[in-house]
């Protein structure tokens, strides 16, 4: 139990190193912008090192800490094995904050490793920092691996609940690129120095486009992840739909998503609205996976 | 005059007709539908459902209560108004296919090649080239360059230019169609099962048979029992239950919480389990002498089973038990009034120096009650192991396939629907004095940058194939 609280923890640093380096990243390279001085050209490649080598270090720091991420899962797996025989290593509130944060900073580096683009590291690897910290911040007695009650002792709880939780992470990432969105858009609304932070930025176009991908991971996901959901239901509740706050909140989640698909297909809803219909989203996530928990009652209350 | 009388004509028929499709298809009554959808779902959670009056009182007070069941919120998901949006929401995909699916299945066998330079233009992604190659070369290379993309390309050589066409990603319509039918196919099978489906529940006790009248077979409880993790927690809850049809014992499996028995379309669920109010396992009896009020004796007995203390000349038999003490003075019965175990109480057959006694009832909360007249001892009641029933819930939901294939529709196309994306090039090459004009343009429904990538691709390799004028 120790040994994988213990990862989970160095995971948590390891991923605040990445956010500073990251930021830090943004800040080298802004002024990289700055049209070049005559006569000091050495200063500029100067800079411009600086930039590249903080990018590196950030990413590949973000690596390390997916890669502890990965094994505290895997010990917390371990330990599950040997004490209840079953490993879903996303058994309660805690493990699934950290199968979150997992999830979206290995989509984050499947992001960057495509489209080479280092400024959405700040804002997506800060909501994996976030979930995680958040996690951390958990009672203690919802961090270990108690063992699971009878309704939640069966191999459906190894793909329903992954599945949930990386649609989860997606809509983070969509949620993420809209904050970053919206803050260019205001920059650039207010007539943006070159060499501002957000010049780093990718293009609106390029974000919005990015979050809408996001999204449309997100959405067939939550989709198969809810269904499995109702067929494990269908064996341990004796119905496939019951209209437990949890899986009514999934529903919701999914049709809050599925109108902006439909929106953006022919209405328009590109952009500005977009970003915010993204971090709104992600909004309801949050409160799908943490609100119902603790402010609803209903069957999946088990944390 | 003419005219007017065939304005008429068309608006009370087909005007109309294309009116109420054009409103049921659009999209805009498509995200109405999922926003409302959404907000009713979520008044559900927050309000909670199908208590009892009590709860909602406490929480919200009287007259917020009566309005709260006069709208139907108490019970928001079972109003005729929700299942009505339901039903919307089938119409309203079921017209979007009928109305959009059509052309897109054309556009799979035979698509649109021929266009105009200013439609190329309009695209949203366009390009011109004015290239130094012949017309044959500059096709060829265009042709190429999509194909190796994946695209399929057709040509249209006509006597001024030639028009290169380059399609992909079409399935990721047809798609989206499958997801569109596959709601109307998942509400099906929900209202399916509400209407010829069932859900019963069962409290059966261990050893006993009981009917299923839905399926005309019986069912044998053999067994119940919990597993228990080593600190204590439960495991599992398991009953070993035995199909009895026609007389003869057909199918015996142990269910548990994740694991049901399905017998002729009947499934039988672990739903609960608790203490049996009208028997007990074992019971331990205690027994003093009346006169000096020490213990002489103590027995455990089991369930309607004789046992004998020698040494005090003593048979017992525990014959009854209530959980919780009530007589009936109309018909001279004693029975449990709940199903707790508030005032338990047993019945002893006693024997005493081979003399059968008065069967007394002997309770647990009160062992002085009674006397037990022609007896040297005083019986009490010190404990017991209770029986445990088992809930079993009894469900038969034909509709139920339905809903599983649907629900693979819905999967397999919003999975396809998001990764495969329609996009459409056109380019037409004209022959000028030096070479080539080409005029390029495509769309993409999603995935812009992806696609703006693939139309410089094949830019750059056209201009690299041909130099540039």
């Amino acid at each position: 139990m120790f040994r994988s609280l213990f990862l989970f923890d160095v995971t948590f640093w390891l991923y605040l190193a990445a956010v500073v380096l990251y930021f830090g990243y943004l800040a080298a390279s802004r002024s990289l912008l700055q049209p070049a001085v005559a006569g000091h050209p050495a200063e500029t490649t100067d800079e411009g090192s600086w930039a590249e080598t903080l990018g590196l270090l950030a990413t590949w720091v973000t690596f390390f800490g997916l890669i502890v991420n990965g094994m505290a899962l895997g010990t917390r797996a371990y330990e599950r094995m040997q004490l209840s025989g079953t490993f879903a290593p996303w058994s309660n509130q805690f493990e699934a904050m950290a199968y979150v944060s997992f999830a979206t900073i290995a989509g984050y580096l499947l992001l960057e490793l495509k489209y080479k683009i280092k400024a959405i590291g700040a804002f997506v690897v800060s909501i994996g920092f976030i979930a995680m910290g958040a996690a951390s911040l958990l009672p203690y007695r919802y961090q270990t691996a108690e063992p699971l009650v009878p309704a939640l002792n069966s191999y459906w709880i190894y793909i329903h609940v992954s599945i949930t939780l990386t649609s989860y992470a997606a809509f983070a990432m969509a949620g993420g690129l809209g904050v970053m969105y919206l803050l260019k858009e205001r920059a650039e609304r207010r007539g943006m120095a070159p060499n501002s932070i957000y010049a780093t930025f990718p293009s609106l176009e390029k974000i919005d486009e990015l979050g809408y991908k996001a999204v449309m991971v997100g959405f067939p996901l939550l989709a198969f992840g809810t269904i499995l959901g109702a067929m494990w239901a269908n064996y341990a509740w004796g119905g496939y739909w019951s209209w437990d706050p949890k899986e009514t909140w999934a529903l919701i989640v999914w049709l809050i998503y599925g109108a902006y698909i439909h929106a953006r297909m022919n209405r328009g809803w590109e952009g500005h609205r977009a970003a915010v219909y993204q971090i709104f989203g992600l909004l309801m996530v949050v409160f799908c996976f943490w609100g119902v928990n603790f402010l609803l009652s209903g069957l999946h209350a088990y944390a | 005059m003419n005219g007017t009388t065939d304005v008429a004509k068309a608006f009370s028929f087909k005007e109309f007709g294309d009116a109420f499709v054009g409103f049921f298809a659009s999209l805009k009554l498509a995200i109405l539908l999922m926003i409302t959808l959404a907000i009713l779902s979520t008044v559900g959670t927050v309000i909670q459902q199908g208590e009892q009056p009590q709860v909602y009182i406490k929480e919200y007070g009287e007259t917020a209560y009566w309005w709260l069941t006069k709208l139907g919120i108490t019970d928001i998901y079972h109003q005729w108004w929700f299942s009505s949006v339901l039903v919307l929401l089938c119409i309203n995909s079921l017209t979007c296919f009928h109305q959009r699916f059509p052309a897109i299945w054309r556009s799979i066998r035979q698509d649109k090649v021929h266009v105009t330079v200013p439609f190329i233009q309009n695209l949203k992604r366009s390009t011109v080239l004015t290239l130094g190659a012949d017309r044959q070369k500059v096709t060829e290379t265009l042709a190429m360059g999509f194909a190796d993309r994946g695209y399929h390309v057709l040509f249209n050589k006509g006597e001024q230019d030639t028009t290169v066409y380059a399609t992909k990603g079409i399935m990721g319509w047809v798609a989206a169609h499958i997801a569109h039918l596959s709601v109307t196919v998942i509400i099906v099978g929900g209202l399916l099962g509400n209407v010829i489906g069932f859900r019963d529940f069962g409290v059966c006790l261990e050893g006993q048979t009981y009917h299923i009248p839905q399926g005309n077979f019986d069912l044998h409880v053999d067994k119940f029992w919990i597993d228990y993790y080593e600190n204590g927690a439960v495991k599992s809850y398991n009953s070993t239950l035995t199909v009895i049809d026609q007389g003869q014992p057909s199918v015996t499996k142990t269910i548990t919480v994740n694991d049901p028995l399905v017998y002729k379309g009947i499934w039988f669920y672990q739903s609960s389990y608790g203490d049996s109010w009208d028997r007990v396992e074992k019971a331990r009896i205690v027994v003093k002498d009346k006169a000096t009020d020490k213990v002489v004796g103590e027995a455990i007995l089991d369930w309607q089973k004789e046992a004998t203390l020698k040494d005090l000349g003593l048979k017992l038999q525990l014959t009854d038990f209530v959980a919780d003490f009530g007589f009936d003075s109309k018909d001279r019965r004693v029975y449990s009034k709940t199903v707790e175990h508030e005032n338990p109480a047993i019945k002893l057959a006693i024997t005493e120096s081979n003399q059968a006694l008065p069967a007394p009832w002997i309770f647990y909360n009160y062992p002085d009650l009674f006397e037990i007249q022609g007896s040297k001892y005083k019986f009490e009641l010190t404990g017991y192991l209770t029986k445990k029933f088992t809930g079993l819930q009894i469900t038969k939901d034909p509709g139920v396939m339905f809903v599983w294939i649907g629900s693979t529709m819905l999967v397999v196309g919003v999975m396809l629907s998001a990764m495969i994306y329609h996009r459409r090039v056109w380019a037409k090459v004209v022959p000028n004095a030096t070479g080539v004009t080409v005029y390029m343009g495509g769309t993409a429904y999603k995935g812009q940058i992806d696609f703006d990538r693939e139309f410089e691709r094949v830019t750059e390799r056209v201009k690299a194939a041909a130099p540039t004028v």
